[in-house]
């Protein structure tokens, strides 16, 4: 699985890439842990902003008071973007980083948006014909003087910050067996760069890999289905020795956590996607058992990527209910270290950080149905366990989930956090198939199904604004469709919602009320970030539509998304006047 | 650029002919049907097994001819659909489309 490409094939590689450099930035400092871990301020050097994952930004230039004369004071159009633009910028002194469909990567002036560099990787276009899941990439890590991108041909690739040129070009997964690769970002952490791979209903053993940042070789690998070879225990937890084609991955950056030495990952769901075991989950059905450690929350060593704690969300999840979202909020209070992350279902766990011990549960969105509740020590209550064939009540929510795989933000200032909800459900009918791993890894679904109504109500999203750690809400703002980009809050007393429609909303953090919209043009379904260039702070949001959860907006909701291209997207960054 | 896709997976695809249907027992063994087949892989995108729009088309009483559906499914459509040559041979390819002619058509 493991091949690591000499350092040496790194300048013949920057030729075969094409590589375009225009300038040299030469103002960047290093960006190392404890910078990432201090980050915020005039920075976004992580994904999550920075390592407690708030998606919150320090500056106040731009605030609720003059947030009305916000404009557009630059754009980037990455090209190809092929199902849209999902990436989440990251910064750092001043130069933006992005990335496009393909892998695409650009550095750019924070300041002006003009060209520092791009780097285009060379892929291997006939197995990302064959992709499901594929050609987006949402974004980059920053660290040890470079810029680390994953491509869905099962890559990591290392660039030079400042000139974009490769240093290392590591294969990790062998994506012309198994068909899936990488569309997350990296995590960079004390001279480790990890990342996970894409599995689920794709019939793997879905890895997580930490990379030594300073020559690309791998330094360890988890896998999330079964475990690794010596795990025993969770073998057990798949009968028939399903979990050879469990499928699990981790293909969202979570993050670090230095008081445990943990990086902390969510992992998806294990395949088929839907079982047909009946009650008797397990016994009988495709995987029967708990099946460890898919839908779970873990912490590794980041050093070694030995697991040093979990928690299966869903054990045997049979609705891709995962827990592959990688938001994971560090918050302390009343004494204790606590970490938010919100399932797919639409239900929010909230854990001690010393050993992800359960300490509280609660639901975001109204219509959940695939258990009667999880109680507030994580224990799941009435589950649903389908037989095959059609289900007489739809499934609550729909596979696109409670919630995206992007994230909500939480503002320290007044602690209140920041998330979207989905509602909707959906029409199921069960089918009994096989895993197809020969002559390559196919999708398992298990199932034929369609979007539907909620029983009680319409299709929508809300953005709520809620205690993080009991979900007591304080005010909620709705939409007709379910938004699904990640969320920004700053200390100006705003909330920065990018929606669906393609209209980025700013509102008041305090009340909900809108102040302030502009029309992007198309859809939203990345990130968003604030940053400071020049003394002056940014809003930067990526635009463009298309994926496995917005292909079905054009059918279920009609104009505008029935117009809307999927081949299209910028980067758009606003200032005031 | 799909022209040059197509064009390298018809050469592989020719080169493996062979092996590939070899080696096309699923996991289990058995002979897969076109209607498992599609619960397998398609049925995320073509709604209702295919009975409604999702994200892609309605199939039942699909008015495009057999040759189209056949090659949609080995080549895709790039930013929309998989190619799914390299994966199903001929004969599962067929068995594909007879479940797609059996789909009744409810405009409901």
């Amino acid at each position: 699985m493991k091949i690591t490409k000499p350092i040496a094939r790194a300048a013949t590689l920057a030729f075969a890439a094409g590589i375009t450099i225009t300038a040299v930035p030469g103002l960047a400092q290093t960006v190392d842990t404890a910078r990432i871990e201090a980050g915020g301020g005039n920075d976004w050097p992580t994904y999550h902003g920075n390592y407690k994952s708030y998606h919150y930004s320090t500056l106040d230039q731009i605030n609720s008071s003059n947030v009305k004369d916000l404009q557009v004071a630059w754009m980037h159009f990455p090209g190809r973007s092929t199902r849209g633009v999902q990436s989440q910028p990251i910064v750092a002194d001043g130069v933006l980083y992005y990335t496009g469909s393909y892998s695409r990567v650009f550095a750019l002036n924070g300041a002006t948006g003009e060209l520092i560099w791009s780097y285009f990787p060379e892929l291997d276009d006939a197995l990302v014909a064959r992709q499901t899941h594929s050609p987006y990439n949402r974004g980059t890590a920053m660290g040890d003087g470079k810029l680390y991108v994953g491509t869905v041909d099962g890559r990591l690739i290392a660039l030079d910050l400042k000139t974009g040129k490769p240093v290392w070009d590591t294969k990790l997964v062998n994506s012309q067996k198994v068909t899936v690769g990488f569309t997350g970002a990296p995590l960079f952490a004390k001279g480790t760069v990890v990342i996970g791979s894409q599995g689920g209903e794709w019939p793997g053993r879905g890895p997580i890999f930490g990379v030594d940042a300073a020559t690309g070789k791998q330094k360890w690998q988890f896998l999330t289905a079964g475990g690794n070879d010596d795990d025993t225990a969770a073998k057990k937890t798949w009968g028939n020795d399903s979990w050879r084609t469990g499928g699990g991955g981790g293909w969202m950056p979570g993050t670090f956590d230095p008081a445990t030495n943990a990086i902390w990952w969510g992992t998806a769901n294990p395949g088929p996607l839907y079982d047909w075991s009946g009650t008797d989950y397990m016994t009988k059905g495709a995987r029967p058992g708990d099946n460890l450690y898919t839908t779970s929350v873990i912490g590794l060593d980041v050093d070694t990527g030995a697991l040093k704690f979990y928690h299966q969300e869903l054990p045997h999840d049979a609705w891709d209910f995962d827990s592959a979202v990688g938001e994971f909020i560090s918050i302390d209070r009343d004494g204790k270290q606590l970490m938010v992350h919100p399932n797919k279902s639409g239900f929010i766990f909230v854990y001690d950080r010393k050993d992800a011990k359960v300490e509280n549960v609660w639901r975001l969105v109204d219509n959940i149905n695939f258990v009667k509740d999880i109680t507030p020590k994580g224990e799941l209550i009435g589950r649903r366990d389908f037989t095959a064939g059609k289900q007489d009540e739809v499934l609550c929510p729909h596979i696109s989930g409670g919630v995206s795989w992007n994230s909500g933000s939480y503002d320290p200032k007044n602690g209140l956090y920041y998330k979207l909800g989905q509602e909707w459900c959906m029409k199921l009918n069960v089918v009994k198939t096989a895993a197809i791993t020969e002559p390559q890894a196919q999708l398992n679904i298990g199932a034929n199904f369609s979007i539907a109504k909620p029983p009680n109500g319409e299709i929508s999203g809300h953005l709520d604004a809620r205690d993080p750690i009991t979900g007591a809400k304080k005010w909620e703002v709705r939409f007709p469709e379910p938004p699904l980009s990640s969320v920004l809050s700053t200390a100006g007393n705003l909330v920065f919602v990018p929606d669906a429609r393609g209209v980025i909303h700013a509102y008041n953090s305090l009340d909900g009320k809108e102040l302030w919209s502009h029309n992007d043009g198309t859809g939203h379904q990345g990130g968003i970030v604030s940053y400071s260039a020049g003394g002056k702070q940014y809003v930067a949001v990526v635009a463009g539509f298309g994926g496995m959860a917005t292909d079905d907006y054009s059918t279920q909701f009609g104009e505008p998304y029935k117009s809307m291209p999927k081949d299209t997207g910028a980067l758009i960054v606003f200032g005031l006047k | 650029m799909i022209r040059m896709i197509v064009t390298a997976c018809a050469a592989v695809f020719l080169l493996n002919i062979s092996t590939v249907a070899a080696q096309q027992a699923p996991a289990g063994g058995e002979p897969l049907d076109g209607e498992t087949l599609f619960a397998t892989t398609c049925g995320w995108c073509h709604a209702d097994g295919g009975r409604e729009a999702g994200k892609g088309p309605k199939l039942a009483a699909s008015e495009r001819t057999d040759e189209f559906i056949v090659q949609r499914i080995k080549h895709g459509k790039e930013g929309a659909m998989p190619a799914f040559q390299g994966t199903y041979n001929d004969e599962q390819i067929a068995e594909i489309l007879k479940y797609i002619r059996g789909l009744k058509d409810d405009p409901g």
